[in-house]
């Protein structure tokens, strides 16, 4: 596949876009309007706006990620509209700001390249942590504050006069954190694979290698108690696992990090509230339906009711699943476009995470390697752990679902990941 | 609008989103997976002896290194009697196979010009040894 066939795709894409507005609009009594064609135009500029770019900038590079993370948006967009067609005006917005953020990002890159992040690395981890800690800021008094939602502190407002933004630093902190972790990583890669201690059959890493992961675990668990933010605590610890194996080959790495991560959720659970209160939620949703139980109870009934091919963009009723436009979206899109529609999502997602690693297998330099292996990640296990949240596999974690979800810190956050991971591929020349 | 309709413009919609994935898929597959294996079993090239009085037809596979010459403790045997005892040595790598020398008598020719140092050969080279002709497929 080429540059050529990219951009078709991406216009197929942005008219699949503007039927699915067409399609809510008409389900729900109204007219084929400006709507359709306003998604069809904003579509087409955004993901032709970093396809020409990347065009421009990073030639060589996967011509795959972009249709992939332009399908994503599509669904999600359109249920998103669906669900509330304020809000899908708003979404459109985000894309234009998200891609928009992506082209200037492919911009900068385009002489130094990727590495030019390495020397930057030590600022990265410091705005990396203030960003997380921003939420922390007090609630009420300067124009910069912290907003508590949901019981959880992931968000900051931004108020100076009429103008006021929510967002949340997190989704951001999350890239930085990764490519802190593969510059990190990438220099002690052998040191961290080769210095073992022997205990009995097994062989462990050396204490003072473990250090990090003590270190990462103990910022992983601060943000939980701290910002009683679960969903955000394990991935950022996942990450830091996964990229230690990525770097070493190392499966001890693993367990003893898989070990650390069950204590943790042991204590989590025993001793704190709001940990213990997910964990019931999941366990026995139906003991308290009207309470505890509500979101995860109305997110299945949601998946049940839409069985194979849903009931129809426009024609369920998302509106009664909490949180449909954002962490549900998952459970909206499984009501009105069913199964079908779920494992497009899923088989989306799936290509997305292969050409990932794919770029990442294929990557020479270690850091670029690594900070493939990290974003994809990150990506995928985020998908993973609120789609595993929405269907009970997993007690349910307040985190976006990719591409998919309306707000417009995650949006942006992933279109800058993509862009860096079309940059990588570019380097590496892995296509 | 009649539920009729909205139920068939939904399956087109979802018949939409199927062909767009289909057709990454597919190009993801004759990327990373299909392609590869096909490249990788193109990369398992084979060398083929095209010209020999007895040995024609034979298939060496170099996956490890592979001596060969007119000894019989060689790991192919020529029968050639220009070959001399331990020939030549290939073994396939990642960029190709390659060919060096074992100080034989009479040379090793790589598409008709005699080596002096290792040589990287890829589909379709020749590798002549006195009157046996090896080709890379």
């Amino acid at each position: 596949m080429n540059r050529d066939a990219e951009a078709a795709l991406l216009v197929g894409i942005s008219v699949v876009a503007a039927l699915g507005v067409a399609l809510v609009n008409l389900a729900q009594g109204g007219n084929v309007d400006a709507q359709v064609a306003l998604t069809f135009i904003v579509f087409l500029a955004a993901l032709g706006g970093v396809h020409v770019s990347v065009r421009r900038w990073a030639p060589d590079a996967s011509p795959f990620l972009l249709p992939l993370a332009g399908v994503l948006t599509t669904i999600g967009f359109v249920e998103v509209y669906r669900i509330d067609a304020q809000l899908g005006g708003l979404q459109r917005w985000w894309l234009l700001i998200a891609s928009g953020l992506a082209v200037g990002l492919l911009a900068l890159l385009r002489g130094p390249g990727v590495s030019v992040f390495r020397r930057y690395r030590y600022l990265l981890l410091v705005t990396a942590v203030l960003l997380l800690l921003m939420p922390m800021l007090p609630t009420a008094g300067l124009p910069l504050r912290g907003v508590v939602a949901g019981g959880s502190r992931l968000w900051v407002a931004f108020e100076l006069g009429p103008v006021a933004i929510h967002f949340q630093p997190g989704e951001i902190a999350k890239l930085l954190l990764v490519i802190f972790l593969a510059s990190y990583l990438g220099e002690r890669q052998a040191v961290l694979a080769h210095s073992t201690r022997k205990i009995g059959r097994w062989s462990m890493p050396e204490p003072r290698h473990l250090l990090p992961i003590v270190i990462a675990w103990l910022l992983s668990f601060a943000i939980l108690v701290v910002q009683r933010d679960l969903g955000a605590s394990l991935l950022l610890f996942a990450t830091f696992i996964a990229m230690l194996y990525a770097a070493t080959g190392r499966a001890s790495y693993v367990t003893s990090g898989t070990g650390l991560f069950f204590a943790g959720a042991l204590i989590a659970a025993a001793s704190f509230d709001h940990v213990q209160r997910r964990v019931t939620a999941w366990l026995h949703p139906f003991d308290d339906p009207q309470g505890a139980g509500y979101q995860i109870l109305q997110s299945l009934f949601a998946l049940a009711s839409g069985s194979l091919s849903g009931a129809g963009l426009g024609v369920g009723t998302p509106g009664r699943i909490p949180a449909a436009s954002t962490d549900f979206i998952f459970s909206a899109v499984g009501e009105e476009l069913g199964l079908a529609g779920t494992v497009a999502v899923l088989a989306t997602y799936a290509l997305l995470i292969a050409v990932g690693f794919g770029i990442a297998i294929r990557s020479r330099e270690p850091f670029r390697k690594l900070l493939a292996a990290g974003l994809t990640f990150v990506l995928g296990f985020q998908a993973f752990l609120i789609i595993a949240g929405v269907t009970r596999v997993l007690p349910l974690t307040g985190i976006t679902l990719p591409f998919m979800s309306y707000g417009g810190s995650s949006l942006v956050a992933n279109f800058l990941l993509l862009a860096i991971l079309l940059r990588i591929s570019h380097e590496e020349h892995t296509v | 609008m009649p539920a009729l309709l909205l139920t068939l413009l939904k399956l087109i919609f979802l018949a939409f989103i199927y062909l767009f994935v289909w057709q990454i898929a597919r190009a993801v597959h004759s990327h990373l997976g299909g392609g590869d294996l096909k490249l990788r079993s193109r990369r398992t090239d084979e060398v083929v002896i095209v010209k020999s009085s007895t040995q024609a037809g034979t298939t060496i596979d170099p996956r490890t290194p592979v001596v060969l010459g007119r000894s019989p403790q060689a790991d192919i045997v020529l029968d050639d009697p220009y070959a001399s005892e331990f020939h030549f040595r290939m073994v396939r790598r990642p960029e190709g196979i390659v060919v060096n020398d074992l100080g034989s008598t009479n040379g090793t020719y790589v598409n008709g010009r005699r080596i002096a140092a290792p040589v990287t050969l890829s589909k379709g080279d020749t590798i002549q040894v006195g009157n046996t002709v090896m080709e890379v497929r």
